[in-house]
C-alpha cells in the first residue's frame, strides 16, 4: 500500500472517543441496583409484565409477506420471500425445503452507529432466529425451494431476538407459508433474585458492570403457543438451575401475553387481503 | 356479515373424525390444526365427511412436483440437453423462476437414440413437460417430452414469425414456407384461449 506523503498523517496510537462518554445513561443502571423499586418505565419487577406491543402486516409491497412490530421502543420490521428456487444444492436433504434467516441492525438503530455489513452478533441473531423458526414450518411441503426472512431492527431497545422472532413468524404467516403454528418470543433478565421480563436495552446491559454479584443473566424463549411447544432457547450469564426454569416458565407466559395481539394482527390481515369466499359455502 | 371464521395457524379446527384435512390444514394428535391464516371452509363432497380447509385469498403457491405438466420456455440447448425455465405448473403461473432440464434421452419415447436437440428444440420455445424427478443435489428438476401431447407449442423463427405446426416434428413459417424440425405437441383445445 503506497503511502501518501503530502497528507498529514493520524497519529500512531488514537483512542475512540466513545471510551470517554458512558456508553449508556447511568440512570436505569441504578434502578437494577435496588431490587425492591420498580422499573424506570413503571412496570413491576418480577412479574409478567410485557411492554405493550404494536404488530401490522404488509407493509413492504414487493417482499411476498410482511410485518412490523414494535414493543416499547423496539421496533423491527420482517420482510418475507419465497418459496423460490433454492440457491445452494449442497444440501442433503432435498426433500424439504431451506429457511434462510438474516438478521442486521440498522446504522441508526443503537446507541452506538454502526455500519451496514453484518456482524459476528447479527449472525449469531440470524441462526437462534432460524433455528427458533424452523419447528413451526411446513418446510416439507416446499421440496427443493427456499424462503428467505429478512429482519431489519430499526430501533434497539432490548429484547430484540425475541421480537424478531414474533415479527418473523407474523411476516411468514403474511406470506401464506404453511405453518404448524406461530412462533412468539420473549425475553427476560434474570437480576439476583428477581427478573425484570421483556427488558430495554438499559435493563438487558446494566448490572453487568455495576454489580458483580451471582445470578445475573438474560434468558430469550421462542414458543409454538397452540402446541405448548418451546422451539428456541437462548441464555447467556451465570445463573442458578432453579431460576432458569422459573424464567423460561415467566417467558412463557409473556408469550402467552403477545398471543391474542399477534392474532388479531393476522385475522386483521387476512381479513383485508380477502373478501370472505363467495357462495354455496356454508361456515 | 362475515359468518365465516378466520383462523390463524395452530388454531384447532375440529376433530379428526368430524371432518377430512383439505389444503391449509395438518393432522396431528388427531385434530386438525389450521397451517394458514384464512377463512374456514367446511364442503361436502359425497362423502360422509366434509372436507375442512383454509383458503387464503392467493393461491397457494404451487411448486412442481413430480407428475405435474409445466409450462417452460427454453433458454439453452446443446447436444445433450436443453435447459429451460419453468412459468407455469398447471395453469398456474410461478412468481418465481425454476430451471429445469431436458435431457436428450426424454425428449421423445421412441427412437431415443436419434434424437438430435437442434432438431427438436431451440431457444425461446414454448414447451410443454412433465416433471419426472426433482432432480438430486447437482441437477435441477428434470423434464420430459416423451409423450404424444408434450412438446414445443410456441416457436418462432429467425425472422421472429410464429411457426404453424405441420406435423408431429416440423414445423413451418407462414410466410416463407421454410421448414424447420421440431418435436411438436399437438395444441390441446381445452388449453387455448381466445
Amino acid at each position: 500500500m503506497p503511502v501518501d506523503t503530502r497528507r498529514v498523517r493520524a497519529p500512531e496510537e488514537s483512542q475512540c472517543p466513545l471510551l470517554f462518554v458512558p456508553l449508556l445513561p447511568r440512570g436505569p443502571l441504578r434502578t437494577v441496583a435496588q431490587p425492591e423499586k420498580a422499573r424506570v418505565d413503571g412496570r413491576q419487577r418480577s412479574q409478567v409484565d410485557v411492554r405493550p406491543v404494536f404488530a401490522r402486516c404488509g407493509l413492504v409491497t414487493q417482499a411476498k409477506g410482511s410485518a412490523y412490530m414494535e414493543a416499547g421502543k423496539t421496533k423491527v420490521l420482517c420482510a418475507v420471500y419465497g418459496p423460490r428456487e433454492s440457491e445452494r444444492k449442497d444440501d442433503t436433504d432435498m426433500k424439504a425445503g431451506r429457511l434462510v434467516c438474516d438478521f442486521r441492525y440498522a446504522p441508526f438503530s443503537c446507541p452506538k452507529r454502526g455500519t451496514w455489513i453484518q456482524g459476528s452478533e447479527e449472525r449469531d441473531a440470524a441462526q437462534a432466529l432460524q433455528e427458533a423458526l424452523r419447528p413451526g414450518l411446513c418446510l416439507h411441503r416446499y421440496p427443493r425451494a427456499q424462503v428467505e426472512v429478512n429482519v431489519l431492527v430499526l430501533e434497539h431497545d432490548g429484547s430484540v431476538l425475541a421480537h424478531a422472532v414474533t415479527c418473523a413468524s407474523m411476516a411468514l404467516v403474511d406470506a401464506g407459508v404453511e405453518m404448524y403454528d406461530l412462533v412468539l418470543g420473549c425475553a427476560l433478565r434474570q437480576d439476583g433474585d428477581s427478573y425484570l421480563l421483556d427488558p430495554t436495552l438499559a435493563e438487558e446491559s446494566g448490572g453487568h458492570a455495576t454489580q458483580p454479584e451471582d445470578n445475573q443473566g438474560g434468558v430469550t424463549v421462542a414458543l409454538l403457543p397452540s402446541l405448548g411447544q418451546v422451539s428456541g432457547l437462548h441464555a447467556d450469564g451465570e445463573l442458578r438451575d432453579e431460576s432458569v426454569s422459573a424464567a423460561v416458565r415467566a417467558c412463557m407466559e409473556g408469550c402467552h401475553r403477545l398471543y391474542p395481539v399477534v392474532r388479531r394482527a393476522l385475522v386483521y390481515a387476512a381479513r383485508r387481503k380477502a373478501a370472505p369466499p363467495g357462495d354455496s359455502l356454508e361456515t | 356479515m362475515s359468518l365465516l371464521k378466520l383462523c390463524v395457524p395452530g388454531d384447532r379446527l375440529c376433530g379428526a373424525e368430524d371432518c377430512i384435512p383439505g389444503t391449509g390444514t395438518y393432522l396431528r394428535h388427531g385434530y386438525i390444526f389450521a397451517s394458514l391464516a384464512g377463512y374456514v371452509l367446511r364442503k361436502n363432497e359425497g362423502e360422509e365427511l366434509p372436507i375442512i380447509s383454509v383458503v387464503k385469498e392467493t393461491e397457494a403457491q404451487l411448486l412442481p412436483d413430480v407428475g405435474a405438466i409445466v409450462t417452460c420456455k427454453v433458454t439453452s440447448i446443446n447436444p445433450r440437453f436443453a435447459k429451460v425455465h419453468v412459468l407455469y405448473v398447471g395453469s398456474t403461473p410461478l412468481k418465481d423462476n425454476f430451471r429445469g432440464t431436458i435431457r436428450k434421452e426424454d425428449v421423445r419415447a421412441t427412437e431415443k437414440d436419434k434424437v438430435e436437440m437442434y432438431k427438436s428444440f431451440r431457444p425461446g420455445d414454448i414447451v410443454l413437460a412433465k416433471v419426472i424427478s426433482l432432480g438430486d443435489v447437482q441437477s435441477n428438476y428434470l423434464l420430459t417430452t416423451a409423450e404424444n401431447e408434450l412438446g414445443v407449442v410456441v416457436a418462432h423463427n429467425e425472422a421472429g414469425i410464429q411457426m404453424i405446426p405441420i406435423s408431429w416434428c416440423e414445423m413451418q413459417c407462414p410466410h416463407t414456407h421454410v421448414k424447420e424440425f421440431r418435436k411438436v405437441a399437438p395444441v390441446q383445445s381445452e388449453y387455448l384461449q381466445a
